[in-house]
């Protein structure tokens, strides 16, 4: 009914389309609605449509207000003269308001006045019209609430207008909405199956949330359940009971589809019996024996049998009832080739979804990986260049993100603050660790494990004192604005700009540190004193002192990735106990004393642990346990890490 | 345990002296004697470092004698703990949900009763029924066999997966931190079947005892501890004694030559590791019940890091040293973070020792490493060279 009217006022806005090409421009409100005044004053549903054909090819700017105004009941007649005006009461008088100059007409008693009420059925079709009006409004911020409000509810009554305003459309971003949206709609909604299955197959190129739940939309289902599945169901599958439905579900669903007796829960069984004592008895079983399931069920059953309760639902009904009916999923949707067609399409969109986030899932384990190489380069050289553990190398990241954040403090522009606070972090903690060396690391270099222990102390010491100086609570460390945001590639992929500067500062730590080491004096130097310290010595090599600056090298990158790590987590004071186990396993994993090797600990990390993530997403927790076993499981196999070093450089 | 093992080793007597004297103080200061110079909390106190000091011996023997800087004995403890608790809730649980269906008119099935308890147990969590980790929970038998059988399974496994493949040193250490992080993060989850991040509570009420008072259960718990801790060293003092002690000293100090010399390295170091667990699980079976709680944090890295900083300013390498480490560290940490200690004002500033006390104990720490490499223990060998002047 309503499809056949929407017909005939699609057929009247084209042809008043034409009309409005041949009739001056001119005509003002009032006069139209004057020619029109008995169809204004009691519009019927199904003869409107001339009126509003008229008013939109009378091409007054103010339609869509009046409109507007006419389906809130906010337009009057004046019985005296039978001129209409938009009124608001006042007391007992209308104050009233000329609608063609939208100035005050003065007040009107309100015996003269007479309010027009139009009925719902014309209230749609004048808000179909409005929707026209919004759709090509000038102000662009009305069209898009217009387009807002279709995606909000979608309805059958807007394709037409929607359809009709694409093409004056000036934004192409606005245009482009418009397309999707009217694809949505009539896809949904559309008139014959023919047009629905075009706009299915449409959509089935797109890739956006609200294209797949349109899609799914379409492929709603109910659950049902008949002796026979019913003529005329398009149905979504069958379920088997026991594989696709447990029988404890089936069976409920026969109780709901009345096709069964409702079994009587535990609960019910024993109010019946707690409600049914005799002389100490029920059903002539003692209460004391009520104890198991099997005499409390033989006392309902005398009951049942008694008449008292209704009986049980025993295991042979309940098979019978489940064997006897077909549980199957119908769509709401009757028409098959629809649904085919949208299930083709949903397959279609969906495995181009899971394509782009295989992509987009490697973006996040890469910017992972690069997060665990920042945190762990530093202890790679520290470990694997000199071979000595530093527990404190977390607390040294945990530095270099207090210094961002003090740095913060003074210098309010945050580019500026981390041009600052990069080589500032870098200097503080290069500075620590070479006290820390000189101090305390110097006199351990021959026992490995008491390094350990020593470092160890070194880091509850520092963990503790930054909870003393900066409170328990994260410190904000933040982002310049053009780290903001992200890279927005599709609906799906997608990654943060500060994830690629982290990225890209990774990369030019790996060049920088590669150059460093391979290219460098200072880096032939420690190579040599990382293999043979005493022969190194005897060429003039000073070991004291490459050590010293080798080990702060290590710390002050900890401390640039402490700043990196700090823009996109929070500081806190045990923001260091987060990575060392991470970073110890990347660099054991990679192969100590190997550049590379940490890369590709860090890479075989972040992979796996955002891998682990996508199976099973919910729970990072069991992604971090089940990398753990992992790793541990990894280096029975390789216990020299992925890059191992062979001949004399693996020293031992 | 032969005359001759016990004239070797003058120290274990000692020990045992000291110990059984320290129990019997205890016991007669305590509010249970009546004189009550010793509060329950405080004796609660003292028979949970008792636990600490076993696991400490056993930590001692397994780096302290065979060189294995173990940085996950603490998930044994765990596990040990978390074995012995998950009987006590049942149980306890089992009594008050029972006593509670028995007010209905009819009595209640089987089914019932296990239904309650779940509900009880796991509601927490969102979850009603027993995950089959629990499967042995109504069992006391059985879940002290856990108690000895889950840790020596997993450090038999573990140990022989890592020591097979040769992973000694510091890879070994990281090793073991990464396999208690692991169990740390898989207790963490509330579906693990061991509720999540609440962990398990109520351990101090003993199903059985409801009327006993708490002053009476903590004594009888410190004489336990003390009885394991005794048991333990006199087991420990044996196995490093003797060939076995000197072949598991040679595995530390060299170990390619001890395997040259013909010794089968992995089984010395598979068997120490797996006894030092199976003690560790003991020692937290001990340890949990007087606690009243167990979390996953418990066995989080930084406890088995701890341990090790225990032994190694007791001293490592002698088994008295690592109970005094034990002792003295846990004791004195509970002292300063309990606010025992006297805060000191400086004038410009308050050193209050609750927020001070572990950035001392970091640097005492690495005070004790660079100085004092034998630790506490030391200090006996100073004395009873003086007294020999051999």
């Amino acid at each position: 009914m309503l499809r056949a009217l929407f017909l005939a006022f699609a057929l009247f806005l084209s042809m008043s389309g034409v009309q409005a090409q041949t009739q001056s421009p001119t005509e003002d409100l009032q006069t139209v609605l004057q020619r029109h005044a008995a169809e204004v004053a009691n519009p019927g549903r199904l003869s409107v449509g001339a009126l509003i054909a008229d008013l939109v090819a009378s091409r007054q700017p103010n339609v869509a207000s009046f409109l507007e105004r006419w389906q809130d009941k906010g337009v009057y007649q004046r019985t005296t003269d039978g001129l209409f005006f938009y009124a608001i009461r006042q007391g007992d008088a209308y104050a009233l308001t000329n609608m063609t100059t939208g100035e005050s007409a003065g007040t009107a008693p309100a015996d003269v006045m007479t309010e027009i009420r139009p009925n719902g059925g014309v209230r749609r079709v004048i808000g179909a019209a409005l929707v026209q009006f919004q759709l090509s409004d000038p102000d662009r911020a009305r069209r898009v609430a217009a387009l807002d409000a279709i995606s909000r509810s979608p309805d059958a009554d807007q394709i037409d207008p929607l359809r009709a305003s694409i093409e004056g459309e000036p934004d192409p971003a606005l245009k482009l909405r418009k397309e999707r949206l009217a694809g949505h709609l009539r896809a949904r909604f559309g008139k014959s199956t023919e047009d629905r299955i075009g706009a299915i197959n449409e959509l089935s190129s797109a890739l956006d949330v609200e294209t797949r739940s349109v899609l799914n939309l379409v492929l709603t289902t109910t659950s049902g359940v008949a002796p026979s599945v019913p003529e005329g169901t398009n149905v979504a599958r069958i379920l088997k009971v026991g594989t696709d439905i447990n029988e404890a579900v089936a069976y409920n669903r026969l109780v709901d589809a009345n096709l069964a007796p409702a079994p009587i829960p535990p609960a019910a069984v024993k109010a019946a019996l707690t409600a049914n004592i005799t002389d100490g008895r029920v059903g002539g079983i003692p209460v004391g024996q009520l104890g198991n399931e099997t005499n409390r069920s033989d006392a309902y059953d005398a009951l049942a049998t008694a008449g008292t309760v209704p009986p049980q639902v025993t295991p042979a009904i309940r098979t019978a009832a489940l064997s006897s009916n077909v549980f199957y999923d119908a769509y709401t949707e009757p028409n098959p080739a629809v649904t085919d067609a949208a299930r083709a399409a949903l397959d279609e969109v969906e495995a181009r979804v899971a394509r782009y986030q295989i992509i987009d899932i490697s973006m996040d384990a890469l910017s992972l990986a690069s997060i665990y190489f920042l945190a762990a380069i530093g202890l790679a050289i520290t470990f694997g260049v000199m071979g000595v553990i530093n527990m404190a190398h977390g607390e040294f990241i945990m530095m270099g993100a207090y210094t961002g954040y003090v740095v913060q403090l003074f210098i309010p522009d945050y580019t500026i603050s981390l041009l600052v606070a990069l080589p500032l972090a870098f200097a503080v903690t290069f500075g620590a660790g070479v006290a820390m060396e000189r101090l305390v690391i110097r006199h351990l270099y021959h026992r490995p494990l008491e390094t350990l222990l020593a470092t160890f102390g070194i880091s509850i010491a520092l963990q503790q004192l930054a909870k003393n100086i900066f409170g328990t609570q994260a410190r904000p460390l933040t982002s310049p604005s053009w780290l903001d945001g992200a890279w927005v590639i599709n609906d799906v992929v997608q990654i943060a700009n500060i994830r690629i500067a982290i990225f890209v500062l990774a990369l030019i730590f790996l060049a920088l540190i590669l150059f460093v080491l391979k290219r460098t004096r200072l880096g032939l130097e420690v190579r040599s004193v990382t293999q043979n310290p005493g022969m190194a010595a005897s060429m003039g090599i000073n070991p004291d002192r490459i050590n010293m600056l080798t080990f702060g090298l290590g710390s002050g990158i900890a401390g640039i990735a402490g700043v990196a790590i700090g823009l996109y987590a929070k500081v806190t004071s045990e923001m260091g106990s987060d990575y060392i186990v991470q970073s110890f396993m990347t660099v054991v994993v990679g192969g100590v004393g190997n550049v590379w090797g940490t890369l590709a600990g860090a890479s075989l990390i972040g992979f796996l642990q955002k891998g682990i993530e996508f199976f099973n997403p919910s729970n990072t927790l069991a992604a971090q346990t089940y990398m753990i076993l992992f790793i541990i499981l990894f280096i029975q196999f390789r216990p020299k890490g992925i890059v191992a070093l062979k001949g004399r450089a693996a020293g031992d | 345990m032969t005359q001759g093992f016990l004239s070797k080793n003058p120290s274990v007597l000692w020990f045992l002296l000291v110990l059984g004297l320290f129990t019997l103080g205890v016991t007669v200061l305590s509010e249970t004697a009546g004189v009550g110079l010793i509060s329950t909390s405080f004796v609660k106190t003292l028979g949970k470092t008792l636990c600490l000091c076993l696991i400490a011996i056993a930590m001692d023997v397994v780096w302290g004698y065979c060189g294995i800087l173990s940085l996950g004995h603490f998930a044994f403890f765990g596990i040990g703990g978390y074995a012995i608790g998950m009987w006590l809730m049942y149980a306890r649980t089992e009594i008050i949900v029972i006593k509670s269906l028995n007010a209905a008119a009819i009595p209640p099935t089987p089914e019932e009763i296990t239904d309650a308890v779940g509900q009880q147990i796991f509601g927490v969590v969102g979850s009603t029924d027993f995950p089959w980790l629990w499967a042995f929970s109504d069992s006391l038998f059985l879940q002290l066999l856990m108690v000895v059988l889950v840790p020596g399974l997993l450090a038999l496994v573990f140990g022989w997966l890592a020591f097979r493949s040769r992973v000694t040193g510091v890879y070994l250490s990281i090793l073991t931190q990464a396999m208690t992080l692991a169990l740390a993060l898989y207790l963490f989850q509330n579906d693990s079947g061991l509720r999540g991040n609440n962990g398990l509570s109520g351990l101090q009420n003993i199903p059985g005892f409801e009327r006993t008072p708490q002053a009476v259960i903590s004594l009888g718990f410190f004489w336990a501890s003390a009885l394991a801790l005794a048991l333990g060293y006199v087991l420990f003092a044996w196995v490093v004694s003797g060939k076995m002690g000197s072949v598991i000293r040679g595995i530390r100090d060299n170990e390619s030559r001890v395997r040259f010399l013909g010794y089968h390295v992995e089984t010395y170091k598979l068997f120490v590791f797996t006894l030092t667990a199976v003690i560790s699980g003991i020692a937290g079976a001990l340890y949990y019940p007087q606690a009243g709680i167990i979390n996953p944090a418990e066995v989080a890295p930084i406890a088995s890091i701890y341990l090790a900083v225990w032994v190694a300013i007791g001293g490592r390498g002698r088994l008295y040293g690592a109970v005094l480490g034990a002792a003295v560290v846990s004791l004195m940490s509970s002292w300063f973070t309990g606010g025992g200690a006297p805060n000191i004002p400086l004038g410009f500033y308050t050193i209050q020792w609750t927020d001070w006390w572990l950035v001392l104990l970091g640097f005492s720490f690495v005070a004790v490493t660079l100085f004092f490499p034998k630790g506490i223990g030391g200090l006996f060998d100073i004395i009873v060279r003086k007294g020999d002047q051999k």
